[in-house]
């Protein structure tokens, strides 16, 4: 794939540790999300949500609701046009992925509920207080059926079906073989054989999810203002549902509290709070309270992975296998797949590893719980948490040291590009570098010896490592081999007003990833302004490009890509007017200071507001063959898919009398190849980090036996604080990419995808002196399991 | 009052900080809310001769900084910074807390372990509880519906008293897996005298293990703390919930009782040594 | 069906900022839901409803208290600051300027109220150490900066202020 070529700007401002132009604002508590929009006369609505896993609905009773003061309409699935009542999925048989269940989520549920706190009716009040009194009043009565909330117990025969239709719980079910996995078992002197589970998370946005939804009859104009990170699909998608043209709905995502995959999503919520708009004429917000947020929105990263690796007495790697079962809940993530979840798991579980031979399944299984949706890193840091536990284990059975025996299976520097097992090519990276830069922070040979003398002392203390690929920004077919019906180009609109100052529109929307700074940076350097001279507008579909959303790590390679495309349009276009008025061949011209200026430091020629002149009301009506004005579209997409590399190593010390674990140092060298911002990076690596802890030690969402959520608040559902989350040490490398534009490379889901593998090893490690077999094989690592597992490793001796 | 004694289903808004998160979510829903922040003669403390006055309405965070409390009862002091946070603890009282009841929180730990006096007052009068009667089941205290909880006296112990306190929570300021309070007495040759232990988050309510306390009596020898752990721990009858089982907090007891108690007789012992 | 005395409105004054203000509300209105929509005060953020996140922390009489756990007539009479009264003049504080030159936020949801749990902590402690600043802001859920950028804009802060 070759690189587009794009001479280099001025680069002053790419790669430097700029401050956010995002800032003040916020800080002056000016932000504006979907809450803080005002429009005259909206009403808000309440969900009444099932308190059933599963059950049939006998019949919903909506009279006192509907006589209770301040209501407007009382919504249940009858009351919703034909079109309207479900989020279809329908497979493409077309699609390279393996085949998948038709998947109907109800709006506003059907007959049955699947599971507690799916929509069963919706109230329109004039405000919340009012709406949530009406919603108690709401009488449903339910038969409740035998529900299946274990992902194990669903695919065994005679399970109860959260589908009856499907036949089976498997919403999918893809597997694969590359190379010659059979044999290498055979060959081998060690395997380890091992099963691994993960907690159910939440992805936990501090801004719960909302809309705001504005109907004008009078133009057919849907408007609706959403907490999402992909407001293009959201319109879509409402249109589709709604049965409405596109061009007559319009989404705006206003400033975004955070969205970590869950708002990369379409909602039941959203297409009822459209409806509502619709029936009742008000403007109809909805903000969903945390309650609703951790019971009914998504969950994520739910797997039960087993999986063997099959190594040489040189601890070389022969062979991997892996059977991955993800927990997808009731009904599928819309409008993509579910299936994502093991699908990405089963494919990454590779990792840095130069692996001949993988055999994998990736099975997806409905059980009555909230459906599994993206949250950050996807299946990423599972397979993380497999593949390095099982090489700690393997390393301890070959008396190897662990990181020498990474070091002795990673792609080397000079085997790029490398296609790994499953086909990815690997194009630049530095693994090797990552880990011996790691270990070289962490000072390993003074670790270790502490590590003894503290162990004579009764204090267990660990080290444990997790190095990774982290696979970003896929292409269009890239998207497809993962099973997602998903764009993977970006377009950019670069305009010169005619004071010469720069607006950047883009498809890509930020909620935290700081686009406003860094995509300014790359187009201020590629036109050679200040970034006080540039300004970047998002969200709003009725103003930007066609975009596919922020999420899979992808805006700075893809959103930045193309506007650094664009900008380099602009800029010869820019160069070529001030040629013919000055000239000065072009290639004697650059951008400089907000001026087309001689190279090589020589004086401005003319300001860009005099170009900007030319371009948009030249003397005489003469455009000399440019096309009038200063506005250039690019869309770039990059190839099909870009790998950062990164190593994690934790230390930790064990309490073995209560099996808290406490974290000491935390080191991550990261490599994301070209940084635009590396205060940005490391902002999202420290971040990263911090949910990756909460996945590992804290975070977990429990259902008991029957498929009742007994995790609906914040202090039930335990997210990491300031006392739980050590600073980050954090070292760079840079391996540009040889095929994205400026050689970026995706990193913003990184920091998540290795604490809980380099977490669990660390206090492996330290139990290690108690017995033969460290079982540290389950996440979150509460103190009831770590004691559990220091027991259990005591009997083992 | 009137209004409690008229409205049988009105409840008192204290702080706030466990009964409004209640009305949010929608799982409480009393007929009437009576406001007592505004009764000043409810936030007090004074110490005055054997012992130390609480008015109910007195926030965690006045306790955890008050310098009278910080010399007369140390305990006190420490046990009310490791309530919630410091948003919580600039609104949430004494008293909210004891009457809400949390099994794991630590005003019932404390007032039970120091045996306070619980004054409540109706428009029939008032009357006194003792902390370890106040308590007749989880989340459940002696306070009748026409009542309000209206001061907390704690007795002030001897100098030579020494407190410990060990709790394991998930996170700093969520409330206890189990808690474990002790106050030591010691004579003059640093013989242990008196031991009360109490413990959080191990039963429905808050317990005092007698019968650890009992052994530990004029002795300083090492293996009496052991064994006093191991009573405290067949003492307790916990349940399970979603942050633990009923088996590990059992083990809990055990090893924090253990700590709590150490920081008493370490101390004793650091202390001895250097006399000597 | 709800006691009639749910819908009872009272006047109410506070106040706001250094500014009076004089509003009839609800009785059953949340302070957090008053700031909000009755004061146009939106930069005081609602993240969980029931006192664990502190998004919707502000200062009432000096002290930081979560505006979600208080009914709005419980304000009656008494100071309260927001985020808003923060700058002067459309000029950061020492204390904003620090969040900003540490990248102490992301998405900027949660900021308010680590603004004003830390405007608490600088008043009553104005050098506090690193373990001090973590264990005041652990009431403050921050889901996007792992917070150690939060940490070094307030020892900033009051490392500014000890200059001055």
């Amino acid at each position: 794939m070759a690189a587009v070529q794009i001479p280099a700007g001025t680069g002053k401002l790419v790669g430097a540790r700029v401050r956010r132009v995002e800032d003040a604002r916020v800080l002056l508590g000016k932000s504006q999300f979907v809450d803080d929009v005002r429009l005259p006369g909206t009403v808000s609505i309440a969900f009444v949500r099932s308190p059933y896993a599963h059950a049939r609905i006998l019949k919903i009773d909506t009279t006192a609701a509907r006589a209770n003061p301040g209501v407007l309409a009382v919504l249940t699935y009858e009351d919703l046009p034909e079109l309207s009542r479900a989020l279809r999925l329908e497979w493409d048989p077309a699609m390279p992925s393996a085949p998948h269940k038709l998947v109907e989520w109800p709006v506003l549920a059907h007959e049955k509920v699947r599971f507690v706190g799916e929509a069963v009716a919706a109230i329109v009040a004039e405000d919340r207080y009012l709406a949530e009194d009406a919603a108690e009043l709401v009488e449903v009565d339910y038969d409740p059926l035998e529900a299946v909330a274990d992902m194990e117990r669903a695919i065994e025969p005679g399970a109860p079906l959260v589908h009856q239709e499907w036949g089976d719980n498997i919403l999918q079910a893809a597997g694969a073989e590359f190379g010659p996995v059979a044999s290498a078992f055979e060959a081998a002197d060690v395997v380890i054989s091992e099963r691994f589970s993960t907690g159910r998370h939440a992805a936990l946005p501090l801004e719960p999810r909302g809309c705001l939804a504005s109907y004008e009859a009078a133009a057919d104009l849907l408007t609706m203002w959403s907490s999402t990170q992909i407001p293009h699909i959201l319109r879509t998608n409402l249109a589709a549902i709604l049965g409405a043209a596109e061009n007559r709905v319009r989404v705006i995502a206003p400033d975004v509290g955070g969205g970590f995959g869950l708002k990369a999503h379409v909602f039941p919520e959203d297409i009822v709070t459209a409806l509502a708009a619709r029936i009742t004429g008000r403007p109809v917000k909805w903000i969903e309270d945390r309650r609703e947020n951790l019971i009914a929105s998504m969950h994520a990263k739910h797997q039960i992975v087993t999986a063997s690796l099959a190594l040489d007495r040189d601890g070389m790697i022969l062979g991997l296998r892996a059977r991955c079962l993800s927990d997808i809940g009731a009904y599928t993530e819309f409008p993509f797949s579910s299936g994502l979840e093991a699908g990405v798991a089963a494919a990454a579980m590779p990792g840095p590893y130069k692996i001949p031979a993988y055999q994998f399944e990736a099975i997806s299984i409905a059980t009555n719980k909230a459906t599994v949706g993206a949250y950050r890193g996807v299946g990423m840091p599972i397979a993380v948490f497999v593949m390095e536990r099982l090489i700690d284990i393997a390393a301890r059975r070959l008396a190897i040291d662990p990181a020498e025996l990474r070091m002795r299976n990673m792609i080397r520097r000079e085997d790029h590009p490398y296609t790994n097992v499953v086909g990815f090519q690997i194009e630049s990276g530095s693994h090797r570098e990552a880990l011996a830069k790691a270990l070289e922070m962490l000072g390993y040979e003074e670790f270790r010896a502490r590590q003894t003398a503290l162990r004579s002392r009764g204090r267990y203390i660990g080290v444990g490592i997790a190095s990774y690929i982290e696979t970003t920004a896929p292409s269009t077919a890239g998207w497809m081999m993962l099973g997602m019906r998903m764009g993977g180009y970006e377009t950019a609109t670069v305009r010169v007003d005619r004071a010469g100052k720069v607006t950047v529109l883009v498809g890509t929307h930020s909620h935290g990833q700081s686009h406003r700074t860094t995509f300014a940076q790359i187009a201020a350097d590629e036109l050679g302004v200040s970034l006080d001279d540039v300004r970047i507008e998002f969200g709003d579909t009725a103003k930007v490009p066609y975009g596919w959303g922020t999420g899979g790590s992808r805006s700075a390679v893809v959103g930045g890509g193309a506007t650094m495309k664009a900008s380099a349009v602009m800029r010869e276009k820019i160069l070529r007017i001030a040629s013919r008025a000055t000239e000065i061949p072009t290639d004697h011209l650059e951008l400089r200071d907000g001026a087309v200026a001689r190279k090589s430091g020589g004086e401005a020629v003319m300001s860009l507001a005099e170009v900007a002149r030319l371009a948009y009301l030249p003397p005489g009506g003469n455009f000399a063959g440019e096309q009038p004005g200063l506005e250039v579209a690019e869309t770039y997409e990059p190839p099909l898919m870009t790998h950062a590399n990164s190593t994690h190593i934790v230390t930790v010390e064990v309490d073995t009398g209560t099996g808290q674990v406490r974290l000491d140092r935390y080191i991550v060298v990261e490599d994301c190849g070209t940084m635009i911002n590396p205060m940005v990076v490391d902002g999202q690596i420290q971040g990263g980090v911090a949910q990756g802890i909460g996945s590992a030690m804290l975070e977990q969402i429990v259902y008991d036996g029957d498929g009742q959520i007994l995790t609906g608040t914040l202090m039930d559902y335990l997210a990491p604080t300031a006392t739980d989350v050590p600073r980050v040490e954090i070292a760079h490398l840079e391996s540009p990419s040889p095929y994205t534009l400026g050689g970026i490379k995706g990193m913003g889901e990184g920091g998540a995808i290795a604490p809980p593998g380099a977490i669990a090893n660390a206090v492996a490690d330290a139990l290690a002196p108690l017995g033969a077999r460290v079982d540290v094989n389950e996440i979150p690592l509460t103190p009831e399991r770590v004691a559990a597992t220091i027991a259990k490793t005591r009997n083992s001796k | 009052m009137r209004m409690l004694a008229e409205q049988p289903d009105a409840k008192i808004l204290a702080g706030g900080q466990s009964l409004m998160p209640m009305l949010n979510l929608r799982v409480a829903a009393p007929a009437a809310l009576v406001d007592i922040n505004r009764v000043a003669e409810l936030s007090f403390i004074e110490v005055d001769g054997g012992e130390i006055r609480i008015g109910a309405m007195t926030r965690h965070r006045a306790l955890e900084t008050s310098p009278e409390i910080r010399a007369a009862l140390p305990i006190l002091a420490r046990g009310a910074l490791e309530i919630g946070h410091l948003a919580i603890r600039n609104r949430g009282t004494i008293g909210g807390s004891l009457v809400h009841a949390d099994p794991a929180a630590e005003w019932p730990l404390l007032a039970v372990l120091l045996d306070a006096k619980l004054v409540a007052r109706s428009t029939h009068g008032a009357r006194t509880i003792a902390a370890r009667e106040f308590f007749p089941g989880p989340l459940t205290s002696a306070i009748e519906p026409d009542e309000i909880l209206t001061e907390i006296r704690f007795p002030i112990l001897p100098a030579a008293t020494r407190f410990g306190f060990a709790e394991i929570c998930r996170r700093r300021g969520d409330f206890a897996i189990v808690a474990v309070a002790c106050a030591i007495g010691f004579d003059s040759r640093n013989h242990c005298v008196s031991a009360e232990i109490s413990i959080g988050g191990a039963n429905p309510t808050p317990m005092i293990a007698a019968a650890a306390g009992a052994t530990l009596k004029s002795t300083n020898e090492a293996n009496a703390i052991e064994a006093a752990a191991e009573m405290a721990a067949a003492a307790a009858d916990p349940s399970s919930d979603i942050h633990a089982s009923a088996e590990f907090r059992r083990r809990l007891v055990r090893v924090l009782t253990e700590r709590a108690l150490r920081q008493c007789f370490d101390t004793a012992q650091v202390e001895e040594a250097l006399d000597a | 069906m709800r006691d009639e005395s749910f819908t009872e409105r009272r006047t109410i004054r506070i106040v706001v900022n250094g500014v009076e203000a004089e509003r009839e509300v609800g009785v059953r209105k949340l302070l957090a839901d008053f700031i909000r929509e009755d004061l146009s005060l939106t930069g005081t953020h609602l993240g969980c409803e029931h006192g664990v996140c502190g998004a919707c922390t502000v200062i009432l009489d000096g002290q930081s208290v979560r505006s979600c756990l208080m009914l709005a007539v419980q304000a009656e009479g008494c100071a309260l600051e927001t985020v808003e009264g923060l700058a002067s003049d459309g000029k950061l504080s020492p204390l904003q300027e620090a969040f900003r030159e540490e990248h102490a936020l992301q998405c900027g949801f949660c900021t308010s109220g680590f603004l004003m749990t830390a405007r608490e902590l600088l008043k009553d402690e104005p050098n506090p150490d690193e373990q001090q600043v973590r264990e005041v802001i652990s009431g403050n859920l921050c889901r996007c900066t792992g917070y150690a950028n939060i940490v070094s804009a307030i020892m900033r802060a009051a490392a500014t202020r000890g200059v001055k």
